[in-house]
């Protein structure tokens, strides 16, 4: 699913109902069969964030901050499948080094490896190519396609049309709060080519 | 023109319960043997003392009624209810002082029903201060519902402390026995205070309710909930 | 258990930030011995009088630092959305709490070792070498009665503008209790305690850390959690 829309209609905020950081003013919503606000950690059990904020401590280290991560985690995964992940992210140089010297793009690759920890069954994605250069866009894509083929479902919310249509079965396109429209994702380029 | 209602009714009984127990402790009451005129003052700070603390209890339930529900209807009516309270506890304390000098000497003494009167005054103000910061509606009726019960637990505490605090350095303490003669019109002052303090709540409600009413219809400035 | 087990990792967590920004650990226990200098200045660096107050210098000293002690704390939290991170996991934002308040009082814990004799050379006292362990432990109830209600409040201020003053105005009348019970029972340690009234200051001490560090624990899920 890929939402679209200009910048405050309404995609960050959408997200964020979804995860339950947020309670709607009025109706509800159902996330897989589940109210976010009534049953938060069975919503949270099943979901994964990647958002614009990081999620990160400044003060630690790129490995360290998987491992905490890890161990938060119901089912931690072995020591071991923390440097694969770094790796896997491209950040094996810089596991020691402390977060806050990262670039926006290298906080970036730490939070999709914290989100690979956290076996998911839904991904929200709030502009995840934002920030990162061709090769790590290269790499949400293919991720994005690995956890779609696996079963996983994505919601999505990027200006990134061009990569992002690759990836929604169905697209939204939301202006000041409202569904305007609904359809195809491969369809969106055009519609929002027309006026309104 | 609308009918007087229930809430009206409320106040006019404040009101007049007010001019009876005044006039009771102003004109019939003879002056104290002791204290003379001064002592008639306690027929309104005794009152405002006890609603007072009753009325921060109310704010307490409905802390916890906002807490639970998360209605933003328990949150206009918290507010009120802090904002009487804190102007009964001035008042209380402004009468306390009026009576303290001309008795003791002293506008201040480190009286154990002052002194907690005076922390529960200096907590449920912060309260309102911390609220004055918060602009999204729902989080800001959260921290001051959570705010409210925190403060609220502390009231008892503080009041045994200074008592333990006060035991073991020996002062003067406030004269416990009030002459008959002030008893009565304190009682009819209390229900007075009572029934204006639960006026001032219910109008202070309905005042925050409309107010919410004309946010929804002509919002001030977009909010942007802060991530 | 599994709720034990985060507690313990965002406790460790916090002491690991806590050691990679020791030099604020540090600059605080200068704030500290800045601190109690100014008291002795202010009070004329007359040894007697000194002596005498030692108890309440101390914690004065101790709910200064206290302050800039829990304004930090949460800034890691809020920097990158930390914590917002930590809230999409399944654990209970209780974890959260009781690991950061933990850490917090082992941060207020650590100022001890060397507030106290700082204290003690600069008024004038001897460090009763019988009661060390008392001292400590004494210590340990003091801060954990700053930190309990001190991590909530500083959890709801940190993302306030004006939170430098928010936390102050709220937190200090708050501890009046911990702040009283404690000059008593830390004096009373210090110079003798010929009257046995230690136990009774104490009880009040671990009655406030019990009250509010169960309802803090309570009413923290509610301060974090956005809905």
């Amino acid at each position: 699913m890929l939402l679209a829309g200009a910048n405050g209609s309404g995609k960050t905020t959408l997200l964020r109902l979804i995860a339950g950081l947020l309670r709607p003013s009025a109706g509800s919503l159902r996330v897989f069969g589940l109210d976010p606000v009534a049953e938060p950690l069975a919503v949270r059990r099943r979901l994964s964030v990647v958002g614009h904020q990081p999620f990160l401590y400044g003060e630690l280290s790129a490995r360290e901050t998987l491992a905490l991560w890890n161990r938060l985690l119901e089912r931690p995964w072995p020591a071991a499948t923390i440097p694969e992940l770094l790796e896997a992210v491209g950040l094996e140089d810089a596991a020691s080094r402390e977060v806050r010297t990262f670039s926006a793009g290298m906080r970036k690759r730490l939070s999709l490896a914290r989100v690979r920890l956290e076996r998911p069954r839904l991904l929200l994605l709030d502009e995840p190519f934002a920030a990162l250069d061709q090769d790590g866009q290269d790499l949400v894509d293919r991720w994005i396609s690995e956890f779609r083929d696996d079963g996983g479902a994505v919601v999505m919310a990027s200006h990134d049309l061009s990569r992002a249509s690759g990836h929604g079965a169905r697209a939204v396109l939301l202006r000041s709060g409202q569904a305007v429209w609904t359809g195809a994702a491969r369809d969106l380029g055009e519609r929002l080519r027309m006026p309104n | 023109m609308k009918p007087i209602t229930w809430q009206h009714a409320l106040g006019a009984l404040g009101l007049g319960l007010l001019v009876w127990g005044s006039a009771q402790a102003l004109l019939v009451a003879p002056p104290d043997r002791h204290m003379g005129d001064v002592s008639r003052i306690i027929s309104i700070h005794v009152p405002c003392a006890w609603v007072g603390l009753l009325v921060y209890t109310i704010a307490m339930v409905l802390a916890v009624g906002s807490l639970w529900s998360g209605r933003s209807r328990w949150d206009a009516a918290l507010t009120a209810a802090i904002e009487t309270g804190l102007v009964l506890t001035a008042l209380m304390l402004l009468t306390g002082m009026l009576f303290a000098r001309p008795t003791w000497g002293v506008w201040w003494t480190w009286d154990v029903r002052l002194t907690t009167t005076l922390l529960a005054f200096v907590l449920f103000a912060g309260v309102l201060t911390m609220r004055s910061f918060l602009e999204e509606p729902r989080r800001r009726a959260t921290w001051t519902a959570v705010a409210t019960i925190i403060a609220w637990v502390d009231v008892p505490l503080v009041y045994f402390c200074v008592r333990w605090m006060r035991s073991i350095h020996q002062v003067q303490s406030s004269p416990d026995t009030i002459d008959a003669a002030i008893y009565w019109p304190m009682r009819i002052n209390a229900f007075a205070v009572l029934f204006l303090a639960l006026w001032f709540i219910v109008l202070r409600t309905r005042v925050e309710r409309l107010r919410e009413e004309v946010d929804e219809v002509a919002p001030p400035a977009p909010v942007v909930t802060a991530a | 258990m599994r709720a034990l087990r985060q507690t313990v990792e965002i406790l460790r967590k916090d002491l690991l930030l806590e050691w990679r920004r020791r030099a604020r650990l540090v600059a605080v226990l200068v704030f500290a011995v800045n601190v109690l200098l100014l008291f002795s200045f202010a009070l004329g660096a007359d040894t007697g009088t000194l002596a005498k107050a030692t108890g309440g210098l101390l914690m004065l000293t101790l709910l200064f630092s206290s302050i800039l002690a829990l304004g930090e704390s949460f800034r890691a939290e809020h920097e990158h959305a930390a914590l917002e991170g930590l809230l999409l996991l399944p654990m209970h934002p209780v974890g959260i709490f009781y690991g950061k308040a933990v850490a917090n009082t082992l941060f207020l814990l650590l100022l001890a070792p060397l507030l106290v004799p700082a204290a003690l050379v600069l008024y004038g006292g001897a460090l009763p070498a019988g009661q060390l362990l008392q001292l400590l432990a004494l210590w340990a109830a003091i801060a954990a009665g700053l930190a309990g209600p001190g991590t909530l409040y500083a959890a709801m201020t940190g993302r306030l503008r004006s939170h430098d003053v928010l936390l102050p105005l709220l937190l200090f009348p708050l501890v009046i209790p911990v702040l009283v019970a404690g000059v008593r029972s830390m004096s009373l340690v210090l110079t003798g305690d010929p009257m046995a009234q230690l136990g009774g200051w104490v009880g009040l001490l671990v009655a406030f850390d019990v009250i509010y560090w169960s309802l803090c624990g309570v009413l923290f899920p509610y301060v974090v959690e956005e809905p």
